[in-house]
């Protein structure tokens, strides 16, 4: 089907839900981009849907070369089994060197599938993607034990070597109106899946808000010392358009929602900037966080084992910082 | 209704030591427990049970001292455990624990209606194994559950998907994953945990017993290798700042201005 040998490179899986929220697919062709230069190659993405090919001239003017599209009625709704097929389809017939998807909630549930039928590795929320230049091989950093080690995995001997990558770990390019892509429409074979049946589905917010996905987190710790105090940081993540996480004595004393626990038996989350406010630093509470970019702590003891993890340490009692924090921004914004 | 509930033993807390020879954890002198979402689902597989009749049986990949994981899911009220675990498993990726684990499945007679197991564990999180399980038995999956009915041959269960509540139907065989939200764990009676490590009744099965190849198992099985381990915290800068409120405050608004998290104050 490819004799010139032009799918063979770096494939981006194309998720265009929720389109202007959800950069992950360009922030991955932009990755893509990298790898494949280093390679010598090209940047595919995939395109699965009803009447999508209209985002096919937005990947291509966000950095792909070539983009390809399997449109079918059953292929409207994200579905694993569906899409499972289709695209390991496609795999086996133009194999594809490396194969990137982002860790959203779809992709953790269809990569692990699609990379077993095609008995290849997967390696999962990885923080660094690059071509090793002696093996030409793809280096996988994942973190490994709740981010307190970083593992660098290889797939030496299988492909695609493929792996899922958090949102926001990379940049994406700037949409470049001029670009010139392909767009191809391969041989698909859909197979409408009846074990699986969507009855409903609603938008809805997750009750601890969207922590996992939030690009500023704000948690506060006993520290803090009562409920009223860790209120404010509700007001906090209004201002910075944040999330509020937890620590597991701040839900035990019941000022917060379990589903707003970080940590070992929590969410783990991955933000540009986490502010961790009156935590002390314990380990179940530090493997929630370690993903963050930038973690700026607050506390009182300038002992605390929080600053240790911390990139800013600011040494103060976290009653007088939040308020005038919050009477800062207020100002501002 | 049988059930089988997949349980995976992991660090209780994050105490980390690496053999550097073979790029492993040690887990000897790690204190253990069952991974948190996967006790949920042994909860879940408990309550549906209840309901529906039938058996639950607990399955775990692991190290011999598994074991206790696995009693502790006896004590808790399952039917009956199986310990599948070789030398030569050491060192297996996400896609040959699932084969082993999808062959142990294959091998119970009566081949269960429901598989169970946590979304993800706490120490590798990737969250790859129930879905390949269910790929290498060709059974429908449904991940990230957080409530689940029984209805007729179905099931019909609830998740949150990419900011979407889906209500789903599956048929059954299929396997759920489970999330947090699911149920809450009851605490086991110091009784039922007594009896439970005194009575012998845990099947373990072997690479033989199983039939798998020296090469379908462990690094030889797998696709995926750790080439190298890299401790991260040493990339944080650390800077620690003692002042007053207003300088603290002013440090903090410089640092969401360079990160590009706020608007540069005009003028």
């Amino acid at each position: 089907m490819d004799k010139s040998g032009l799918l063979h490179g770096v494939w981006v899986f194309g998720d265009y839900r929720n389109y202007f929220q959800n950069r992950v697919t360009l922030q991955l062709i932009a990755k893509g981009r990298e790898l494949a230069e280093t390679l010598r190659t090209r940047v595919t993405v995939l395109l699965l849907g009803e009447a999508v090919h209209q985002y096919a001239m937005e990947y291509i003017a966000h950095g792909a070369d070539i983009v390809m599209v399997a449109e079918h009625p059953d292929l409207r709704c994200y579905q694993v089994e569906s899409y499972t097929n289709v695209v390991a389809r496609w795999a086996e017939a133009f194999k594809p060197d490396i194969l990137l998807g982002g860790a959203t909630s779809f992709g953790r549930e269809f990569f692990p599938r699609l990379a077993k039928r095609l008995k290849t590795g997967l390696s999962a929320d990885c923080v660094r993607l690059e071509v090793d230049p002696d093996t030409g091989l793809l280096l996988q950093t994942t973190p490994a034990f709740g981010g307190n080690l970083l593992a660098e995995v290889v797939s030496s001997h299988r492909r695609p070597q493929m792996a899922t990558i958090h949102p926001y770990v990379f940049k994406e390019l700037p949409h470049k109106a001029s670009a010139v892509g392909r767009v191809v429409y391969p041989e698909i074979e859909v197979k409408a899946n009846t074990q699986v049946r969507v009855l409903r589905s609603r938008r809805q917010q997750a009750r601890g808000g969207n922590l996992e996905d939030a690009q500023i987190v704000i948690v506060g710790g006993r520290g803090l010392g009562s409920r009223e105090q860790f209120k404010l940081l509700f007001e906090l993540a209004e201002l910075l358009a944040g999330e509020v996480g937890a620590t597991r004595p701040v839900v035990r004393a019941g000022w917060a929602d379990e589903e707003r626990l970080l940590g070992q038996t929590g969410k783990t989350v991955k933000p540009k900037l986490l502010i961790s406010i009156g935590t002390s630093g314990a380990l179940q509470y530090t493997t929630g966080i370690n993903g963050a970019e930038t973690i700026i702590a607050v506390n009182r003891d300038a002992h605390a084992p929080i600053f240790k993890m911390a990139d800013l340490g600011l040494v103060g009692e976290s009653s007088a910082v939040l308020p005038l924090l919050l009477e800062t921004l207020r100002k501002r914004i | 209704m049988n059930i089988v509930v997949c349980i995976k033993q992991v660090p209780d807390q994050p105490t980390i030591r690496i053999d550097s020879e073979r790029m492993t954890l040690i887990r000897e002198g790690v204190e253990s427990t069952i991974n948190p979402l996967d006790r949920v689902a042994l909860e879940a597989g408990l309550h549906l049970r209840g309901r529906a009749g039938g058996q639950v049986t607990v399955l775990s990949m692991g190290p011999p001292q598994s074991e206790e994981s696995l009693r502790e899911a006896l004590a808790a009220g399952a039917d009956r455990a199986i310990l599948v675990t070789d030398p030569a498993f050491a060192g297996s990726d996400t896609l040959a624990t699932s084969h082993v684990l999808a062959r142990a499945i294959s091998r119970l007679r009566p081949f269960p209606d429901l598989l169970l197991c946590g979304m993800k564990t706490i120490d590798s999180d990737t969250g790859h194994v129930g879905p390949q399980i269910a790929e290498e038995l060709g059974l429908p999956q449904v991940c990230g559950v957080n409530e689940i009915s029984l209805e007729g041959d179905s099931l019909v269960v609830e998740r949150l998907s990419d900011g979407f509540l889906d209500t789903v139907e599956v048929t059954l065989p299929a396997l759920i994953s489970v999330n947090r939200d699911l149920c809450p764990v009851r605490s086991l009676a110091l009784g039922s945990l007594e009896t439970a490590f005194s009575q012998g009744n845990i099947a373990r099965w072997g690479r033989e017993e199983l039939g798998l190849s020296e090469e379908e198992v462990g690094p030889k099985g797998s696709a995926t290798r750790v080439q190298r381990l890299l401790t991260p915290a040493s990339t944080r800068k650390g800077e620690l700042v003692n002042g007053s409120p207003r300088l603290l405050v002013d440090r903090l608004i410089g640092t969401l201005e360079a990160l590009g998290l706020l608007d540069e104050e005009d003028g």
